[in-house]
């Protein structure tokens, strides 16, 4: 098929239209003419369009023929995202397991010779509406009684869209304190947790009931503020108002409860991302916490935190590697132990810190090195979670893909109040993770 | 002075206000693909950014913090689809806080929808399979007439979310779709010499590539899907690669050489390193270049 092209196609037409238009021929006829001849022009011009348009469906047929013929997919329905993953550890120390609960003071952490199931966690996360997002993480585990403890670890709502770059989050879940506080069992780069965090936080995590709002700035930089209000009484508040009956540096723990907004625990937290290079990336933030503890009736603690996280990815890494990784964080607590009455009130200072870097060498494969320390004020030799604390902790794990991993770490413990002053472990960890794809953490 | 006054903050408001009216859309894509298709339809009316670099396995980024800031800042976020993104993308929109480009909401467009994808999975699939695709294999940029598909639904959007420039988008596709349309049998008679020939790849990434241009993928390195392969895999990889005279093996540029150079020793098959995105070559600018540079390579094949 030919085709007069446009240009030629369109100058026949007007002179046709000039020559036509001699003032003998009436208006009429003369639009009339026009008219006609337009309609022809556009009839033209059409028919070369569908031709263009022809030889292009071809090729789109062509193509559609050679693929797999095309199914209707169904348009999901809100799925609901369920995981379950399972951490198990093998291993044994030079101490006995009395020793080792003190060493491995972490709920979640390898805490006897022999076998232990650190964790088996079920995770229901879904979009609730256009509002709101649900996550609700379900723990299981046997604990060195060998008893299978069940805990609503957290559950939570949060808002997906409020405007000024505002979010507000609710329920039960992790406090927004440092970088590995928030961080579920089977992503933490060691078999367990470090020392500072098992002083100050206990052996879950701080974790607690509230809300907390947070704000992302309108930087250039990522930058994002926390403020939330959490109530302080617990197990999983240590610090705080937990556990009746115990003590923190000879205190006596009260049954105290909050008496109004001034007896909540308040956290904080300012956190800024910069993308340093295309290879390299780097976190750094500050929290704070502020709460009443049960050392006393008028007694309070602050916790203050710094935490560093540094990443560097080749810039052409497959499966994500190589990647070095370095995450440090220093804290310190300020803890008023008994009121002024008391026989022998004092405030507490302990602080400490844990620097680790991990190595993905070649894809699968990172090795890791963790240094911890912790100490405090004052003459506390004795006492397992205040005497000066070191440990060294090299470790090498295998992702043989992305829902399994083997671990193999090496702990080189010294601490004051052992009889030995030091202590050496060795874990092997093995992890798997089934059901909805879980996000690779940043 | 206060007449001055007044007029500085008129000046600044309506400055303000205007600058707010005429901002360019700002369109945030998972890949440099996605983003040099929307810049060449978007022109000078869009600010686009990949949040991925065209050098990495976009399977395995990470969320990172300044994602969630320009995600947050996005009007379009345009995306792979067909579980490309799913390790990083989900958590990034949930902590994005950005409701105009949350799925169902028109500032986010996902293109695996608008083209045919190859390798859905029938019957059920388990993990035991590796990482196999349910929706379909994602890499389907790597086929032109996917390119046009793509570049017309992200003209639909532009043109939805913004249309005061859609004459604009519209001419902009015409010319993207006639200059890949002129050049697709330039490509085709450069890549006759591949014509039905067996091929073995890394990774299954090039089927579009293969269906493009007609050369069959027999085989991958992989034994399955996204697990390394193992002395047993290659050995029997090998007698394939001899009783069905196999002589090319094509490899993305992030992935390990060695298994392709252990390859190429025992049984002389020649390796193609194909850049498989814009970007992972400082070269490859945008959608044309790709192919331009693909091509390149592989016509070296045949020189050799």
């Amino acid at each position: 098929m030919s085709f007069i092209p446009h240009p030629l196609l369109a100058m026949f037409f007007v002179s046709g239209i000039f020559l036509i238009n001699p003032a003998t021929i009436n208006a009429a006829e003369n639009s009339k003419l026009i008219r006609q001849q337009l309609l022809e022009l556009e009839k033209q011009m059409q028919s070369q369009q569908k031709d263009y348009q022809t030889q292009i469906d071809n090729l789109e047929k062509r193509l559609n023929e050679s693929a797999v013929a095309k199914t209707n997919v169904p348009a999901t329905t809100n799925p609901l995202n369920i995981g379950l993953s399972g951490l198990f550890t093998a291993g044994g120390s030079s101490v006995d397991n009395a020793a080792l609960a003190n060493l491995q003071a972490g709920g979640h952490d390898p805490n006897k010779n022999g076998f232990t199931v650190q964790n088996v966690e079920l995770s229901i996360g879904a979009i609730v509406d256009p509002y709101f997002d649900a996550q609700a993480n379900i723990i299981y585990l046997i604990n060195a009684q060998g008893e299978t403890v069940v805990e609503l670890e957290e559950a939570y709502f949060s808002s997906r869209s409020l405007p000024w770059g505002l979010q507000v989050k609710g329920g039960q879940y992790f406090t927004e304190f440092g970088r590995q506080n928030k961080q579920h069992p089977h992503t933490w780069a060691f078999v367990d947790q470090p020392v500072i965090l098992s002083r100050f936080f206990g052996g879950d995590g701080l974790r607690s009931q509230g809300v907390r709002a947070s704000w992302l700035m309108p930087t250039d930089w990522y930058s994002e503020i926390y403020f939330g209000m959490q109530n302080p009484k617990g197990e999983t508040v240590t610090s705080f108002l937990n556990a009746a009956g115990e003590e923190v540096g000879g205190h006596t723990l009260i049954d105290r409860n909050a008496r109004g907004l001034g007896d909540l625990l308040y956290s904080t937290r300012w956190l800024n991302g910069f993308d340093l290079s295309d290879t390299m990336s780097m976190n750094i933030g500050v929290s704070g916490l502020w709460g009443p503890n049960a050392s006393g009736n008028t007694t309070d603690t602050e916790i203050y935190g710094a935490d560093l996280y540094l990443k560097w990815q080749s810039s052409r890494s497959q499966r994500g590697y190589p990647f070095i990784a370095w995450h440090t964080e220093v804290l310190k607590r300020r803890y008023e132990a008994g009121d002024p009455g008391d026989a022998n009130p004092e405030t507490l200072k302990d602080w400490g810190m844990f620097s680790q870097v991990s190595w993905g060498f070649t894809p699968g494969w990172v090795a890791g090195l963790r240094w911890d320390y912790a100490t405090a004020d004052g003459n506390t030799s004795s006492d397992p979670l205040r005497d000066t604390r070191k440990r060294l902790s090299p470790n090498l794990t295998w992702y043989l893909s992305e829902y399994s991993k083997i671990r193999l770490q090496y702990n080189r413990d010294s601490a004051e109040h052992l009889a030995e002053k030091t202590a050496d472990s060795l874990w092997l960890q093995f992890e798997f993770s089934i059901g909805s794809h879980s996000a690779h953490t940043f | 002075m206060n007449n001055i006054f007044k007029y500085l903050l008129w000046t600044v408001l309506i400055s303000l206000i205007s600058g707010q009216l005429h901002a360019a859309l700002r369109v945030e894509t998972t890949t440099q693909d996605l983003a040099a298709i929307a810049k060449v339809i978007g022109g000078q009316h869009i600010e686009v950014h990949s949040l991925t670099s065209g050098t990495r396995d976009p399977h395995f980024a990470v969320a990172k913090p300044s994602m969630i800031r320009r995600v947050f800042r996005a009007d379009l976020l345009l995306v792979i689809g067909a579980d490309m993104e799913i390790g990083w993308l989900p958590p990034l929109l949930q902590s994005s806080r950005n409701s105009r480009v949350q799925p169902g909401n028109p500032g986010y467009l996902d293109l695996s929808e608008v083209v045919t994808l190859l390798g859905k999975v029938q019957g059920s699939i388990s993990r035991a399979m590796g990482d196999v695709h349910a929706k379909g294999n994602p890499h389907y940029w790597l086929d032109p007439h996917n390119g046009i598909q793509m570049a017309k639904a992200i003209t639909g959007r532009l043109t939805q979310l913004d249309p005061g420039h859609a004459i604009d988008y519209t001419t902009n596709f015409n010319a993207f779709k006639s200059k890949i349309n002129s050049k697709l049998p330039d490509w085709k008679k450069a890549l006759q010499h591949l014509k039905g020939k067996p091929v073995i790849t890394y990774h299954n990434s090039f089927v579009y590539l293969a269906n493009a241009f007609d050369f069959n993928i027999i085989d991958e390195i992989e034994p399955i899907p996204g697990i390394a392969p193992s002395a047993s895999s290659l050995s029997s990889l090998i007698t394939e690669i001899k009783t069905k005279q196999i002589d090319l093996l094509l490899i993305e540029p992030y992935y390990e050489r060695r298994s392709a150079q252990y390859l190429k020793q025992q049984t002389g098959i020649q390796v193609a390193v194909i850049p498989q995105s814009v970007g992972a070559q400082s070269n490859i600018q945008n959608y044309v270049d790709l192919f331009d540079s693909i091509i390149d390579v592989l016509q070296l094949e045949e020189n050799n």
